[in-house]
């Protein structure tokens, strides 16, 4: 008996978990996934079963693997600099070098880009980057820009503009959370290290990162995962344009749902990104094993 | 261990009363209640449209009321989103059989919906209810059944900036695409920041496609379908893509043209910065509050040189369905008719700035507005035109001919090219 | 005292350096909220008005006046801050018991669950769209709070499982097995003992929770429909309308919906310092 309560016990803790996402997150997702498998989804009342002719469309579509491309430039370039100014930004707001009120200060205005709806972060860039907003503006009076430079018109630089905000949205998050992580740091490690004479960059490439590589992995996967699934901030500013240069997985998807009233292949297509995440979780999982171990 | 279940099941207990407790809390959620027969004799109309953020505080409400007042029993609950999410929130209720009874429809649209079986044929209902249907300025019509009646239309004629044309020494407004293309010219001064023309191509809003390029097709009569099925490499669509691509490579359309939306151009002409744009009579009023001083004009949508024919103008609806799941589509019935009755519809359309639906209703401004007023003689010297409205995906097919459009503009693409993938991309929908 | 000196200069250097880099850092961060902040008091046509500046004539509170005595919109603000601390205060709770299972125990379904728990976020929420949304009108929660507090508790929980049970795993297994010597449960180790040393990891956890649940539009459009119901994402967009946009208005709300949430921000950063002293405890 108390042998069985003993195993059970873990479950227990889970309960309310697993309740919660068997019912309103497994189920709809294997619905997505019977949907996979059918023909005109939602709009027959009687869909056909179509094997996997869906994902045979989906992958030999030559914008779905365009976008599939846009969506890894836009996703692995936002995961890199996410990290690299996340954690240069907690690092500097760590630092003892400035007075505490100065830091609480800086750390307001630093998080600002993550209290705002992505709505709201679209259209504010937009404004800001149309060719006659402010960006255009001080490149011309400064001298680095003469005329208009089409940010989000432009098939050159359409793909890092958009890129370039959501990097300008979403590093807090890495920010606060490796805030966090830095100040469970012991000091002891770092006096540790000064003793054994490192200098500032040994210790942050010694005691700093290594201890931080837990959060890091986390965060960088689940960014990975959320960034693939991007949709409101690229809709808002470019719409997937121009001529699909920032078609992303998710406005693709999206299009085929809500423009063609594909709800079979969007299902597909879905199926198809949650593979690709689902790869790199399994990796992440395989990097926790390997830290338990 | 029994501390620790008992922990737990507190949690999942306060998980319960949330469930539970937040159904009750929301005020407004008779999830259930098609109808709501149990509470006697009232039948409760929901209505979904987008309307009513668009018109002055309160105004549709007010005639809600008044229906109310008129048709005792019947209540009207106004369900009112954002335009850009309507779509969505309509196929998905649809799907799950949450449909509104009533609710607000977009041209584009229609085609999409009877084939899901969301709306109910009107034709039936008007039959039910022996009304007349030669008051009905237009109905939109699929196998021989009305599934939408526009109860206002937006018509898109030509915007001018007088001062601008004046100072570049255009003379009179343009009314041919020759004299168009040399006013365009005439105004564009990059230097001072001014264009002659704006073109809102975003194919995340590609009605640009609908409004601002096949309306020029339209307005020299000529078609982009034959016999039903799409016929885009024809020479009506063929000059127009020439003649856009020619304004387009002269430089005289403001930048950033492949990102921009409808709202974006008329912000380029508050501001002065176009002399030029196709745009919805409705935001007459819009650019007269923004920007008092603005002098501007409205003319018809310039035709080929020589055309003397009747000139098609492109339109947008608030249009009306009812939903095939309605329990009440009597009363929905008595809705639409209410909304298209001469004297609502006149006063509907006074307040939305529209032209109206029925016939025999005349919006006041007409008389009082000089620039409505010369709006009004465009829209009776031709005809309405839009031909996206009641095609299959027609949102769809707007963006994959503006797909094609955008490498042909910046010069990717051939004019063949263009015009052969788009047909290929739209006869898929159709067949 | 030479060395000494030098040691100051030094630091001098630094901390002016650091303070450069911080300058440089923020205007990147707020220079587009300065942005928005300055076209919520313009007029609608100042919006776009080129050459732009910070502050044009037509300068005005109108757009903030407009919100502020709408009972419509401030319902919204209410309504957004009911469904954010709610989904704060559960996913915490449940993120926290999760991640405890997840940290203490060695169970048969253990990685698969984990795998799980990470997969199920990556499925687009547009697509999911119809079938979620026809169940939740099954579930007779349409036009709910329980639907919208109930559904960012799914897409927020993943996170908070995965962060506690991180924060939970830094924490040495001799802290709960020294509470189980003294008579305590397991529970009472958790509660007592875990709970308040991961309080920065809480804080960071909770805030990025109430972020997604105060910014969600998708689903927030989708599973509510009357006025009453609506957050504020959903009152924005409102603004944006089929024709024109109210600018300024869209700005001035966004301003208003933000401020509290900084403060709320500003508050709980003290955490942070409190979670410096909790971390060397284990030392």
């Amino acid at each position: 008996m108390h042998k069985v309560t003993k195993k059970l016990a873990p479950f227990a803790y889970l309960s309310p978990t697993l309740l919660l996402l068997a019912v309103l997150s497994l189920l709809p997702i294997a619905m997505v996934f019977s949907y996979s498998f059918l023909n005109n989804v939602v709009m027959e009342k009687n869909p056909v079963f179509v094997g996997i002719a869906n994902y045979i469309e989906i992958l030999t579509d030559a914008v779905f693997l365009q976008a599939l491309y846009n969506t890894l430039y836009f996703t692995i370039l936002s995961v890199v600099f996410h990290l690299i100014l996340g954690l240069a930004f907690a690092t500097l707001l760590n630092t003892k070098l400035i007075s505490p009120l100065a830091r609480a200060l800086f750390r307001v205005v630093y998080i600002l880009p993550w209290v705002f709806t992505a709505t709201i972060i679209a259209i504010l860039w937009r404004l800001m980057l149309s060719p006659n907003g402010v960006v255009n503006y001080m490149l011309n009076e400064v001298g680095l820009a003469s005329g208009p430079v089409e940010f989000l018109s432009s098939r050159q630089l359409a793909l890092p503009t958009v890129t370039f905000i959501n990097i300008w949205a979403g590093y807090p998050f890495y920010m606060v959370s490796l805030l966090a992580g830095l100040q469970g740091i012991p000091s002891e490690l770092y006096e540790a290290g000064r003793i054994d004479g490192a200098n500032g960059p040994q210790l942050f490439r010694f005691v700093t990162l290594p201890q931080l590589r837990p959060i890091i992995l986390s965060l960088a996967m689940l960014d990975f995962i959320w960034t693939v699934q991007q949709f409101t901030l690229i809709w808002m500013t470019t719409g997937g344009g121009p001529i699909h240069v920032t078609e992303m997985l998710s406005t693709f998807t999206y299009k085929l749902a809500f423009s063609s009233y594909e709800f079979g292949l969007a299902s597909t297509s879905a199926f198809i990104i949650l593979a690709i995440c689902m790869f790199v979780a399994l990796f992440y999982v395989r990097q926790q094993r390997a830290a338990d171990e | 261990m029994n501390k620790k279940v008992m922990s737990l099941m507190i949690v999942m207990a306060l998980l319960a009363a949330l469930i539970s407790g937040c159904t009750t809390v929301a005020p407004a959620a008779p999830a259930a209640a098609p109808g709501g027969e149990s509470a006697g004799e009232t039948v409760t109309l929901e209505f979904t449209q987008w309307w009513e953020p668009e018109l002055p505080e309160g105004a549709f409400r007010a005639l809600m009321d008044e229906f109310e007042a008129q048709n005792p029993g019947i209540k009207v609950e106004l369900v009112s989103g954002p335009y850009s999410t309507t779509r969505e929130q309509v196929v998905a209720g649809a799907a799950a059989g949450t449909m509104s009874d009533v609710v607000g429809l977009d041209g584009a649209w229609v085609n999409d919906f009877v084939k899901q079986g969301a709306l109910a044929s009107m034709t039936d209902l008007m039959t039910a209810a022996s009304f007349d249907s030669s008051e009905l300025a237009a109905q939109i019509q699929l196998d021989g059944a009305t599934y939408m009646i526009p109860v206002v239309n937006f018509v898109y004629p030509v915007f001018v900036n007088n001062d601008l044309l004046a100072a570049a020494g255009v003379e009179s407004p343009p009314s041919t695409r020759s004299e168009f293309a040399d006013a365009a010219a005439k105004l564009t001064n990059p230097d001072a920041n001014v264009y002659g023309w704006v073109l809102p191509l975003s194919t995340e809003l590609p009605n640009g496609i609908q409004n601002d390029v096949m309306s020029w097709v339209w307005a020299s009569g000529g078609s982009m379908m034959k016999d039903g099925q799409p016929d885009l490499t024809n020479d009506a669509v063929r000059s127009v893509a020439e003649y856009i691509k020619g304004l387009y490579d002269a430089g005289v359309i403001t930048p950033g043209a492949f990102t921009m939306r409808e709202p974006d151009k008329v912000t380029e002409f508050t501001n002065g910065r176009v002399g030029m744009m196709v745009d919805s009579l409705a935001h007459i009023n819009l650019i007269r509050e923004q920007a008092p001083e603005l002098n501007f004009s409205i003319t018809a949508l310039p035709a080929e040189d020589g055309y003397t024919g009747k000139r098609g103008l492109p339109y947008a609806s608030w249009g009306i369905g009812v939903a095939a799941n309605s329990q009440h589509p009597a009363e929905a019935w008595k809705l639409v008719e209410f909304l298209m009755s001469q004297d609502v519809n006149s006063r509907l359309s006074s307040i939305a700035h529209a032209f109206p639906g029925n016939v025999n209703s005349t919006p006041d401004y007409v008389e009082t507005d000089p620039l409505f007023g010369a709006a009004f003689e465009v829209f009776q010297q031709g005809y309405l035109a839009n031909e996206f409205t009641g095609l299959p995906t027609a949102e769809g097919l707007m963006r994959s001919f503006d797909e094609q459009f955008q490498p042909y503009l910046d010069g990717s693409q051939s004019l063949d090219d263009t015009l052969n993938n788009a047909q290929a991309a739209w006869m898929e929908q159709f067949q | 005292m030479n060395s000494i000196q030098s040691r100051q200069t030094k630091r001098r250097i630094l901390q002016g350096l650091v303070i450069i880099a911080l300058l440089i850092g923020a205007f990147y961060a707020a220079f587009p909220v300065v942005w928005m902040l300055s076209s919520s008091f313009k007029s609608n046509r100042d919006v776009f008005a080129y050459p732009p500046s910070l502050i044009t004539d037509s300068f005005s509170m109108s757009a903030y006046a407009a919100v502020l005595t709408n009972p419509e919109k401030v319902r919204f603000f209410t309504n957004s801050y009911f469904v954010a601390l709610l989904v704060t205060l559960f996913t915490l709770a449940v993120g926290c018991l999760a991640g405890y299972s997840f940290s203490r125990y060695n169970f048969f379904f253990k990685k698969p669950l984990n795998m799980l728990i990470i997969s199920v976020q990556a499925v687009p929420p547009i697509t999911l769209l119809i079938p979620y949304f026809s169940l939740i009108v099954t579930l007779k929660l349409f036009n709910t709070y329980a639907a919208l507090v109930l559904t960012y508790m799914v897409l927020t929980l993943p996170y908070a499982i995965i962060m506690m049970t991180g924060y939970f795993n830094t924490l040495p297994k001799e802290l709960d097995e020294a509470v189980m010597m003294d008579g305590g449960s397991r529970f009472n180790a958790l509660w007592r003992v875990l709970i308040p040393i991961s309080v920065p990891g809480l804080v960071s956890v909770g805030i990025y929770t109430f972020m997604q649940a105060w910014n969600e539009f998708l689903f927030a459009v989708t599973l509510t429909k009357t006025m009453e119901m609506r957050t504020v994402p959903v009152g924005i967009a409102l603004l944006m309308g089929q024709h024109s946009y109210e600018w300024n208005e869209m700005m001035a709300m966004s301003v208003l919906g933000c401020l509290p949430v900084l403060l709320l921000f500003l508050f709980f950063q003290r955490y942070f310092i409190a979670g410096m002293t909790a971390g060397s405890v284990k030392g």
